[in-house]
């Protein structure tokens, strides 16, 4: 590399920092972070493996800034996008937008036109598959082409997303920008099949740890549900928060929330996936904005929340695997200061992923029927969600329908519905293995003798690093060490106006016009 | 799995007492669902006519948050206390029991329901006027605090789109928008009960206050979730009808409104358009790529709330009589009692249009 190339580089690492702290606020890079801005900068297709919480968007944010065109960023998560934007737009960058399938039609045609004005543009993979899409974007120079959530490609993955198998080709059609893949968790046979569906060459990779060391993990055992309520609200009465609690069923958040309350008079609210939108909406807001002390919620809660300073999270059910352990922990403290992730395991608690796994897939008397209702002609697939909605009539959970649907879009059209069968079934077995294979990590994370964060390092195939203070409690801490009294938070507790009259007035500023 | 059962009964009074009324009034002639759906406010016309029928229009469409769960719950916990019964042995249809007569008897509903509920007029755009409101509050409130970013209470693109229209097409400057905005808001309340309008504003989300939910402003007052939505709903609909009447006192809120036949679906409106230019049944169900019987439950719907439309083309009058007088001799609503009764020759859709047509008033 000639030393022109490397000014230049100073250059444009420079400008980064200062970008950094003007738009973003932050003086500092997090560890990570340089480099792949750095490889982006020199044009290279990137993997880069950041766990939650460790800032992957500046990644492609803050190049958007010194590249010429627009970033274009691939999500499948309609909340993740909407929260980037709001926060772009908090940083003052009015050059945002998204286009997905949630918007209005209207809209859709108003940031078409504008489109060579865009900075960033996030879009879903079905609108990116749609040609009159692809069209107009092929006209505008894109200047990075970023994958977020990388690991819906990979059919290892939990969460595999045919459209993204398309991406190699439309970025392709679209002038073969370079690509930045991020994803927060991976294992290598995940990677190596997102660099080759991709089409990554000579790939930068950036790994980071999945270790969150500003988080102190705590395993209790208890022996049943009673003892749970009675250490939670122990452990609730002086420990710092905001926090969450994460429930394995709609129930428990609701009780939970409503023990909470009664008991310790904490401002405490549910949140699951059987609310009406607006009240889920409602519950987030309030704990975004600190109207909340803590937030009882299923695992329906999180995707694309940005709250730094929540200090406590705790899993009054253990979750099904050590992904979404780390995932759900992860959310703590993204501000860097110290958090705490409080597990309560009961052996009666083990019924709960199991049955989680089981609603994954269709029982076998169920597919057998539905293929045989599809042979009859009584379902037809020709409008996937009224037949992803049948299914769920039919008392079918949605990950089971979604199975199902997936099984017979792959079904060559000369056959009959039901000649899929064996195969499906096969799958279902092969997939079930590979689940409770995950289910029996997180078990034996729990029983486990040795230092906890030593024990999932290993699995991730990590070495151990220097541990910190906090680590675990088999490394021996003190809870008292996290009680509110040792920090000095400045309480917002902002207060809900009931009367009317009052709130009115407060929401559009009343009594300071009557002063101006 | 929501409304559980709190200590103390009378937490519990009003959503008991209603339940039991519902029950009492349908009197075991649809099954449950069809009061689930009642109150869920679904949007077949068997729902609507339905509320007719049994006479619990101010009931329709009250609580669009009900989940079914909780709904079941309430159904076993009346179970439980023996004031209702199962009059079928598929345990889909109750009626009340002996007990729970006395129970009902207690209290007087017409009294516990607030006036406001039987406006019955804007209930198929309430849950759309309701999301526009909220949002449009919840934006100006941002304009006025110079929030340069928020997360919008909701996403529902038709709403943010009339919400985005409103704003961008008023001449007055942003700050008098926001001014002109709130005291029209404020002369509505004004003219609503207060312990209504306290319930319906505890709703709204403003900058950094995000509004309370239904069921957190029952926990809060220790008042029952139905009551709760109860008077939220009379506010909400009170506020609609000032809104329609007085149009010129509330230039911008009344833009919130959707225009529109009064109280007809929008489904329902456009298909009454095609037949109004006479088009067929047949002929309107082609054009607007509907089945056949899409198109009924409209005609059924329109011939509840559009007594003037001609239906003779669907309904002779003296097919008409025929029905009404097996229903009336029958005493029932049920369509398939009745149908049994007139043997062949007559369809569900025109027994349904009978009815309908005869429990307006
Ligand atoms: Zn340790």
């Amino acid at each position: 590399m000639g030393s022109l190339n490397n000014l230049r580089e100073e250059d444009l690492l420079r400008e980064a920092k200062i970008i950094l702290k003007e738009k973003f606020g932050y003086h500092q890079f997090r560890s990570g972070q340089q480099k792949i801005i750095q490889d982006v900068l020199n044009g290279r297709d990137v993997f880069a493996m950041m766990p939650t919480g460790s800032g992957k968007s500046l990644c492609y944010q803050i190049p958007g800034y010194l590249l010429n065109g627009t970033v274009l960023i691939v999500s499948p998560l309609l909340s993740l996008m909407e929260d980037q934007i709001n926060a772009l737009r908090a940083a003052g960058e009015r050059h945002a937008r998204a286009l997905n399938g949630m918007m209005h039609a209207q809209e859709r045609i108003r940031v078409l036109r504008h489109l060579e004005e865009l900075r960033f543009l996030y879009i879903s993979p079905e609108m990116l598959c749609r040609s009159d899409i692809r069209e107009a974007l092929a006209k505008i120079t894109i200047s990075l082409f970023v994958v977020d959530e990388a690991h819906c490609v990979s059919q290892w993955g939990h969460e595999f997303r045919p459209d993204y198998l398309q991406l190699a080709r439309i970025r392709e059609q679209l002038g073969h920008p370079a690509c930045l893949a991020v994803t927060a968790t991976a294992d290598e046979r995940v990677r190596e099949d997102i660099i080759r569906s991709l089409e990554l060459h000579e790939v930068a990779q950036t790994i980071m740890s999945v270790d969150r060391t500003n988080i102190a993990l705590v395993v209790r055992n208890v022996s049943n549900d009673d003892e749970k309520m009675e250490q939670l609200c122990k452990l609730l009465r002086t420990t710092r928060l905001p926090g969450i609690v994460y429930c394995a069923s709609r129930d428990w958040t609701e009780r939970l929330a409503e023990l909470v309350r009664r008991q310790l008079g904490l401002r405490a609210a549910f949140y699951h996936g059987g609310m009406e939108s607006i009240d889920r909406r409602k519950i987030q807001n309030q704990f975004l904005d600190n109207q909340l002390d803590l937030l009882c919620c299923t695992n329906a809660f999180g995707m694309g929340i940005n709250k730094p300073d929540i200090r406590l999270v705790v899993h009054f059910h253990f979750p099904a695997t050590m992904n979404a352990y780390l995932q759900e922990i992860g959310r703590a403290s993204r501000d860097g200061q110290q958090g705490l992730a409080v597990l309560y395991y009961s052996p009666q608690d083990n019924q709960y992923p199991e049955g989680f796994i089981d609603s994954n897939f269709p029982e076998d008397a169920f597919l057998l029927h539905t293929l045989h209702e599809l042979d009859e002609g009584v379902l037809t697939i020709k409008n996937k969600d009224q037949f992803l909605n049948d299914l769920q009539e039919r008392g079918s959970s949605e990950t089971a329908a979604r199975f199902i649907y997936e099984r017979i879009r792959e079904k060559p059209a000369y056959q009959s519905f039901h000649s899929i069968f064996k195969r499906s079934k096969s799958m279902i077995e092969q997939r079930r293995r590979v689940l409770l294979n995950d289910l029996s990590i997180m078990k034996n994370y729990l029983t486990a003798t040795e230092c906890r964060r030593a024990y999932y390092l290993k699995v991730y195939h990590e070495d151990s690093h220097e541990k910190p203070v906090y680590c675990c409690d088999q490394c021996g801490i003190n809870l008292a060490d996290f009680d509110s009294v040792n920090f000095e938070d400045t309480v917002i507790n902002r207060k809900q106006l009931m009367s009317w009259e009052e709130r009115l007035s407060y929401i559009f500023k009343e009594s300071e016009r009557s002063k101006q | 799995m929501t409304e559980k059962v709190r200590i103390g009964d009378d937490a519990l009074m009003f959503s008991e007492t209603l339940l039991l009324f519902l029950i009492k009034q349908f009197n075991g002639e649809r099954t449950l669902s069809g009061i689930y759906h009642l109150l869920k406010g679904k949007k077949s016309s068997q729902s609507i006519q339905d509320s007719f029928l049994f006479r619990v229009e101010p009931f329709y469409h009250l609580c669009d948050d009900l989940e079914r769960q909780s709904f079941q719950k309430l159904i076993e916990h009346l179970g439980d206390h023996e004031w209702i019964k199962y009059v079928n042995s598929e345990q889909t249809r109750v009626i009340l029991t002996e007990k729970g007569m006395d129970k009902l008897s207690m209290f007087k509903i017409e009294r516990m329901i607030p006036d406001g509920l039987r406006i019955t007029n804007y209930v198929t755009t309430e849950k759309q006027f309701w999301l526009r409101l909220q949002l449009l509050i919840q934006t100006l409130s941002a304009l006025r605090y110079q929030q340069t970013a928020f997360l919008p209470i909701t996403k529902f693109p038709a709403v943010t789109e009339a919400v985005r229209r409103i704003i961008m097409e008023s001449s007055l400057s942003r700050n008098q928008l926001v001014h002109q905005f709130y005291q029209e808001i404020r002369r509505l309340l004004t003219s609503i009960p207060i312990l209504e309008a306290n319930i319906f504003a505890s709703q709204f989300s403003g900058y950094h206050m995000t509004g309370l939910t239904l069921r957190q402003i029952s926990d809060e007052s220790g008042k029952d979730l139905f009551e709760c939505r109860t008077f939220f709903k009379a506010a909400l609909r009170r506020i609609m009808q000032e809104l329609s009447k007085n149009k010129s006192r509330y230039p911008f809120t009344a833009l919130l409104m959707s225009p529109g036949v009064s109280g007809l679906s929008t489904t329902a409106g456009v298909s009454l358009r095609f037949l109004k230019s006479g088009l067929s049944a047949q002929e309107a169900a082609h054009r607007r790529n509907l089945s056949i019987g899409t198109i009924e439950d409209h005609l059924v719907e329109i011939a509840l709330k559009d007594p003037t439309f001609d239906l003779s083309e669907y309904l002779t009058d003296e097919l008409e009589h025929r029905i009404m007088d097996h229903a009336n001799r029958l005493n029932t609503r049920q369509l398939k009692t009745i149908k049994k009764a007139l043997q062949e020759g007559v369809s569900y859709f025109q027994i349904r249009l009978a009815l309908a047509k005869n429990t307006v008033r």
